[in-house]
């Protein structure tokens, strides 16, 4: 079955939404692991990490958001 | 009631409401935002003085009411948090949070074995300095600062962070 040009479109903006929002996710999953380590080593008196997990979880917040903003324009015209 | 009960969980499923991808997005940049936000309050926290924290005094008893390889509970600095002193030498005194650090569950003290032990899932801590000999807690007990005055015991702060 032949699909359209714009059919063709749909099914990979679908394909590149579906795969940033994995990537979302995982990156998510990766921050909630960083606080919860970091909390449990505070409370543990070790105080190294958290500075470096804080600054990782900010870049990851930007990477989140820039894929945020990927999306909303992706999907602006759908 | 019944009918926002009704649209909130429709019996037809054609008037459910989904959440779209992109709504689901927008959500987890958002929990992205605040587990950020939250990362940042710990490192801001690291970075705060981590004094041993000086509490009200408490008297726990007198030094003859524990013999030497004994133990004695006590509530300190509230009334619901349960804590232990131990004389696991002649004359040394050390106390200790009985919350096992890792479930909550009071430990107890074994002086034939010298620790303080977790009986729910096997943990044990030493008497010197409340670190984890065994088992899963994941970190040391927090310790009670005690001061020994004309005979009497008290409970005067937690030491905090690595002392």
């Amino acid at each position: 079955m032949k699909v359209s040009p714009a059919g063709h479109r749909r099914r990979q903006r679908s394909g590149i939404f579906a795969a940033l929002l994995l990537f979302n996710l995982v990156l998510v999953l990766l921050q909630l692991w960083l606080f919860v380590g970091v909390l449990e080593s505070l409370l543990d008196g070790k105080t190294t990490m958290a500075i470096p997990a804080a600054i990782l979880s900010l870049v990851i917040l930007g990477v989140n958001v820039w894929m945020l903003d990927g999306v909303v324009r992706l999907t602006r015209d759908v | 009631m019944d009918e926002k009960l009704n649209q909130d969980f429709p019996i037809d499923w054609d008037e459910d409401h989904y959440v779209s991808r992109r709504e689901f997005f927008k959500f987890m940049t958002f929990a992205s935002g605040g587990l950020a936000l939250g990362s940042v309050g710990l490192a801001v926290w690291s970075k705060m003085p981590r004094d041993h924290r000086k509490m009200d005094e408490k008297e726990i008893g007198e030094v003859a009411q524990l013999a030497a390889g004994g133990s004695l509970a006590f509530n300190y600095p509230r009334d619901h948090d349960l804590c232990i002193l131990v004389q696991p030498e002649p004359g040394v005194y050390k106390a200790f949070s009985r919350r096992c650090t890792h479930l909550s569950c009071p430990v107890v003290w074994e002086p034939g074995k010298n620790r303080l032990y977790c009986p729910c899932h096997n943990g044990a801590f030493s008497p010197v300095n409340g670190a984890v000999l065994q088992g899963p807690p994941p970190r040391a007990l927090p310790e009670i600062m005690l001061e020994v005055r004309e005979g009497r015991i008290f409970a005067v702060g937690i030491k905090r962070g690595e002392a």
